[in-house]
């Protein structure tokens, strides 16, 4: 009986790892795609490996379309043209995608699997984007919520971006954060010094990146990004500029401050920087230094909330009003907006109510 | 007492599905925001939005009538940047935006702007605060986060300060 019961036992444990064995096998099996060929842009093939998604995928071949999650579809960063090889719209894709992104096979790099071959387009300038590592080489308290960070790159290490792009930090784990995220900040150094770069991060209450970055960040770590992305960049004209930004918003505008301190210039600039009270100023005098370095430049500093312990003299209310006397010709002057999307919209709408078009009102917007 | 939300139902008893399991993981700190959604609580999701559905109750308003009145102040102050509006002669409203966004954590398709809506009622001087999150998770789950969560909303607090009564 003892033994009936033992080879039963036996017999069950067999078959149940046999099936096992079955189930890891055909996993592997239906999981393996064998090599797929990527077809970028008509006429650049990568052979990768299939069965991880796009952006991975990508990334592996250190191709970093923008991703500010990481690959876990909650940010949109990632979007491309798939024309072939993609299969249906994914409802975690839809939200993110508009109806005309939606009819032009737009979407989301990361919810598309790499099964088959196929075939994507991606603006060239993705090509420029890299990885680097880097090294905090200074932290500097700018306000009670604002720090600007240098980071020098790896020996021999350069990095090739326009004013006014940003690049994606990489965060390590930390205190009860196990994860890594990636978080979008605009540079604010120079493009020619390019063996480091400077940023400017404001701390978000409850942010996984900045709280790290205020908290646990400190001269001598070492860390990751990549970049450059995006396409808010000083345009290569003779027209006249407004600046108009608020808060963290300053970085990309001292990074084309200081380019065109070091490239010359002759444009009419004036920059308006929005704030609340005289705490949320920063870099005034540097600011002010520029008017010294250029002949026709102007910085406006403008608080919306000026309490009587600050003193303050200078502007108040909103920016808006202040335009009228800095726009010469509004068909020759071009805007570089960068902050929160109320304010970009609100400043655009004024801008463009004083004469400016459209399409010569440049932004990158928080949102 | 069943508690039904547009994305999951949860168990009449103390168990959790693999639903509230996956959901519970993903209001974890450091999974979508630095200090999650539960803070010290220890009771179960679906505990959570019972208690505040009864507070809710006695108090006489519905999740989806509290949180269009969040929306309300938070649109009417979205595009006034850096500065604050007073609607309906009592309410000082301000919405600051910040770079990015969030995810639901009940696993909603959708993202919501990182911004937060500071209410302050003129009459009383009290003042509540709410992010663009904290709107979808009361009006789609009637959920106002654990107990000492960094956004959790206290429901009482939230109809004394939002309403002129």
């Amino acid at each position: 009986m003892l033994a009936l019961i033992i080879k039963d036992i036996a017999l069950m444990c067999a078959i149940g790892g046999s099936l096992a064995l079955i189930m890891v096998l055909a996993q592997k099996w239906l999981n393996s795609y064998g090599e797929v060929n990527i077809r970028i842009n008509g006429k650049r093939d990568l052979k990768v490996t299939g069965g991880n998604n796009l952006l991975v995928t990508l990334g592996d071949k250190q191709i970093f379309l923008p991703s500010a999650c990481g690959g876990r579809g909650s940010c949109g960063a990632c979007k491309c043209k798939v024309a072939s090889g993609a299969g249906p719209v994914l409802p975690t894709e839809k939200p993110f995608l508009s109806a005309q992104e939606l009819a032009g096979s737009v979407r989301l790099a990361c919810q598309i699997k790499v099964k088959t071959d196929t075939e994507i387009e991606i603006p060239e300038e993705i090509f420029n984007i890299r990885r680097y590592n880097a090294t905090i080489a200074e932290i500097i308290d700018y306000t009670y919520d604002i720090k600007g960070i240098t980071f020098n790159l790896g020996e021999g290490e350069t990095i090739d971006f326009k004013a006014g792009q940003y690049v994606q930090l990489e965060t390590q784990p930390y205190g009860k954060i196990k994860q890594k995220v990636m978080r979008a900040y605009s540079i604010s150094s120079t493009p020619k010094l390019n063996d480091r770069i400077q940023l400017i991060i404001r701390l978000v209450p409850e942010g996984i990146c900045t709280t790290w970055v205020h908290q646990y960040l400190k001269v001598g770590d070492q860390v990751s990004f990549t970049g450059p992305y995006g396409d808010f960049y000083l345009r290569d004209t003779q027209a006249d500029i407004l600046y108009v930004a608020g808060g963290s918003g300053k970085a990309p505008i001292k990074s084309i401050l200081e380019y065109l301190a070091e490239v010359g210039t002759n444009r009419k600039m004036t920059y308006f920087f929005g704030a609340r009270t005289a705490k949320d100023l920063y870099l005034t005098e540097e600011m002010h230094d520029f008017e010294n370095v250029f002949d026709q430049f102007e910085y406006v500093p403008v608080l919306s909330h000026a309490t009587p312990e600050d003193n303050w003299t200078g502007k108040t209310g909103f920016v808006m009003p202040y335009f009228k006397d800095a726009i010469r010709d509004p068909k020759n002057t071009e805007a570089y907006l960068c902050g929160s999307p109320g304010m970009i919209a609100a400043v655009t709408k004024a801008l463009k109510e004083y004469g400016l078009d459209e399409d010569k009102i440049y932004y990158d917007s928080f949102g | 007492m069943r508690i039904k939300s547009t994305t999951t139902v949860l168990d009449d008893n103390m168990k959790t599905t693999p639903t509230e399991d996956k959901i519970r993981a993903r209001m974890a700190p450091g999974v979508l925001t630095l200090n999650g959604f539960l803070g010290d609580d220890k009771r179960s999701i679906n505990e959570i939005i019972a208690d505040d559905e009864y507070t809710l109750n006695q108090l006489g308003i519905s999740a989806e009538e509290l949180a269009e009145r969040m929306e309300f102040f938070q649109s009417k102050s979205f595009d006034s940047f850096d500065g604050s509006i007073t609607i309906e002669g009592v309410f000082d409203v301000e919405t600051e935006v910040v770079r990015g966004y969030l995810p639901c954590p009940f696993m909603h398709s959708g993202i919501y702007r990182k911004s937060f809506t500071i209410v302050t009622n003129k009459a009383t001087g009290k003042s509540v605060r709410y992010s663009a999150l904290n709107i979808h998770l009361i009006k789609a789950h009637h959920f106002f986060e654990g107990k000492n969560s960094h956004f959790r909303l206290e429901p009482t607090e939230l109809v004394n300060t939002l309403w002129n009564k």
